[in-house]
């Protein structure tokens, strides 16, 4: 069975995107292992001389990289993902490479209708960067607009159709997972170099 | 021009803040180009509201005051940093200093790309419509292999490089005042101001007839206003409603305040209205500004409060005659503002400035003598004893005539103006 990270990918105390995670931690708990993770605390990105991340980020890079996957969800702010993720995502990039070729799921939670695609979109951009080189599921996208109507009070899903996508989706998740895991042959020069950035000097 | 400086970074060696630093220097005689800092701004988070922390409301109050804003950003994993982008987060939460504002994004970074994906998403961003900023179209500025291109001075080496920036910062100073003129918003003007006071602010006491003699009271019982020995906390002091009163009614100065909804709600009543400068009666306290004035003067008290409302002037000057050779009598109207420069109102200062004129020529030996080189129609009377014969400013308590047409060119000039004594 897989074991996946789930990244709750706000710092706020109310968030539609953990309910999601938490509804599918519990409706795919056959199907796979899901430990959520919070990013909330983590201090402002800053490049410390010392090449240090804090602790917390230290315990989130080791359970990304003992995981055989991620899934993070993400909610919108101003066209783009939150400023707590991105800020979460410059820590797991310093000097660590936890996502180095680490398959990734996306989701997405929003009040209005969209669903935070354009945060999506953003988050795609960012995990395809060089500094973090993650495996993101292609031509996936799960939007969960209308967050806060979406769940019942037990915190399932009330759309089954919406339900039905994510369950494909997850299905898909678990075999590009497997997929992944063939595509590794740079892995080491990846890791090498994203730990030769050198951020001293942006 | 006045512009702010935006280095997108927290870190202490920061190329982009290098970059933002060189530009105030090097166009100082283009742009006022004021560098700020983000250190202090907290990540946001919107359980825990921090809009009103001081390094928020100190950029937010910067860019508010700015004609436009330059952004330097450097590229993080394809797109900003955290802390740029949760800067601007908290300028799209609860308050929205960057609407319409004109922004011009730079970048600086150690690779060849110069920060481009990051300046492509900080557009996508600045754009949204919580942040709502009017991004400067093309003219991408992307300074890469920045470890090289500045000097030992922080100088940028590159000739073609710096005319490109000035070439680029040359369009944004146009840019700026294209977009600031498509914003200015339409003065509706002066004779917007409703002297009848139909609005409310915030502190209007609702279901309380203006009009009534015993405002006061109705109004004091509907809010529980603090009374007698109620302490009221104040800036910076600590007085009882009583000390207070003491303190106004003492003053030799007949104070009155006017709210932002043209509401005459407060005067310092320490003398009978026979006996004041600019009469007032216990029972207008609460009146309508219309109420204290005839007809005839209301268009020039509209002038004065709008001129004061809009900023045209902090504080109007205005002497009536008509009380005798011996006295001069000032109305200052003077705006009130609160902390964040919002408008709250007119304090009209009513006083007599001969005896302090009087007091003064005595104790250094001097006296009045008439100038002959003035240029002014409107004539001290007391020291010539001669009646002035013309004057520009004229009270509107005390003139009888008609006054002629509002001076809608020239309102920092009305013929007649008067407080809320002019019911005479």
């Amino acid at each position: 069975m897989h074991k996946f990270v789930a990244i709750v990918g706000t710092n706020s105390d109310n968030s539609t995107n953990r309910k999601l995670l938490q509804f599918m931690q519990k409706h795919f708990a056959d199907q796979a292992t899901i430990e959520l993770v919070e990013i909330k605390g983590l201090p402002m990105f800053n490049k410390p001389e010392d090449k240090q991340i804090p602790a917390q980020a230290q315990a989130m890079a080791k359970q990304i990289d003992q995981a055989d996957g991620v899934i993070i969800s993400t909610p919108e702010y101003d066209h783009s993902a939150p400023a707590a993720l991105m800020n979460a995502l410059e820590w797991l990039s310093y000097y660590v490479n936890p996502f180095a070729d680490k398959p990734v799921m996306i989701t997405g939670a929003s009040y209005g209708s969209l669903g935070t695609s354009r945060a999506q979109e953003h988050l795609r951009q960012i995990l395809d960067s060089p500094e973090l080189r993650a495996r993101i599921m292609p031509s996936s996208e799960f939007f969960l607009g209308h967050s806060l109507q979406a769940f019942d009070d037990d915190g399932n899903l009330v759309d089954q159709t919406k339900l039905a996508k994510l369950e494909d989706l997850f299905a898909d998740f678990q075999t590009f997972v497997d997929i992944t895991k063939q595509l590794n042959h740079a892995n080491a020069a990846n890791k090498q170099e994203i730990h030769d950035i050198d951020w001293a000097n942006r | 021009m006045k512009l702010v400086g935006i280095a997108g970074s927290v870190a202490d060696k920061s190329y982009n803040r290098l970059l933002l630093k060189y530009i105030a220097r090097e166009f100082k005689d283009v742009v006022d180009l004021d560098v700020l800092d983000i250190n202090d701004v907290p990540l946001f988070n919107q359980s825990d509201d921090q809009t009103d922390s001081p390094a928020v409301q100190a950029i937010s109050n910067k860019i508010l005051a700015a004609d436009g804003v330059i952004i330097a950003t450097p590229e993080h994993n394809h797109t900003i940093t955290a802390s740029l982008k949760s800067l601007i987060e908290w300028l799209s939460f609860n308050i929205h200093p960057m609407s319409g504002k004109p922004v011009m994004i730079v970048g600086a970074s150690y690779y060849d790309q110069g920060s481009s994906r990051a300046q492509l998403n900080l557009r996508q961003i600045l754009e949204s419509p919580g942040v709502d900023a009017i991004v400067m179209p093309g003219n991408e500025f992307l300074l890469a292999n920045v470890k090289t291109v500045f000097d030992e001075n922080d100088n940028l080496k590159d000739d073609r490089t710096v005319s490109f920036l000035k070439e680029t910062l040359g369009k944004f100073t146009k840019f700026v005042k294209v977009i600031n003129k498509m914003n200015e918003k339409e003065d509706p003007g002066w004779q917007s101001e409703d002297l009848e006071s139909h609005g409310k602010v915030e502190t209007t006491v609702e279901g309380v007839d203006m009009h009534a003699a015993d405002w006061v009271e109705k109004a004091a019982e509907k809010t529980n206003a603090a009374e007698g020995d109620d302490y009221v906390k104040l800036d910076r002091g600590l007085l009882t409603v009583n000390q207070l009163n003491y303190f106004l009614n003492s003053m030799p100065i007949e104070l009155t305040y006017a709210d932002a909804n043209n509401q005459f709600i407060y005067y310092n009543h320490f003398l009978e209205a026979k006996d004041m400068l600019a009469a007032r009666t216990p029972g207008q306290a609460g009146n309508p500004m219309a109420d204290c004035h005839p007809k005839r003067a209301i268009p020039h008290v509209q002038q004065v409060i709008h001129m004061l409302r809009t900023g045209q002037t902090d504080m109007f000057r205005l002497p009536v005659p008509g009380m005798g050779p011996d006295k001069y009598v000032m109305h200052y109207y003077k705006a009130m503002h609160d902390a964040k420069g919002e408008y709250k109102g007119i304090n009209e200062l009513v006083l007599d400035i001969m005896p302090i004129v009087q007091y003064y020529l005595k104790h250094t030996g001097q006296m009045l003598v008439k100038d002959p080189d003035a240029d002014t129609d409107a004539v001290s009377g007391a020291s010539t004893n001669t009646k002035p014969e013309k004057t520009d400013a004229v009270s509107g308590a005390s003139a009888d005539t008609e006054p002629e047409k509002p001076a809608t060119a020239e309102p920092e000039k009305p013929d007649e103006v008067s407080g809320a004594s002019a019911n005479s």
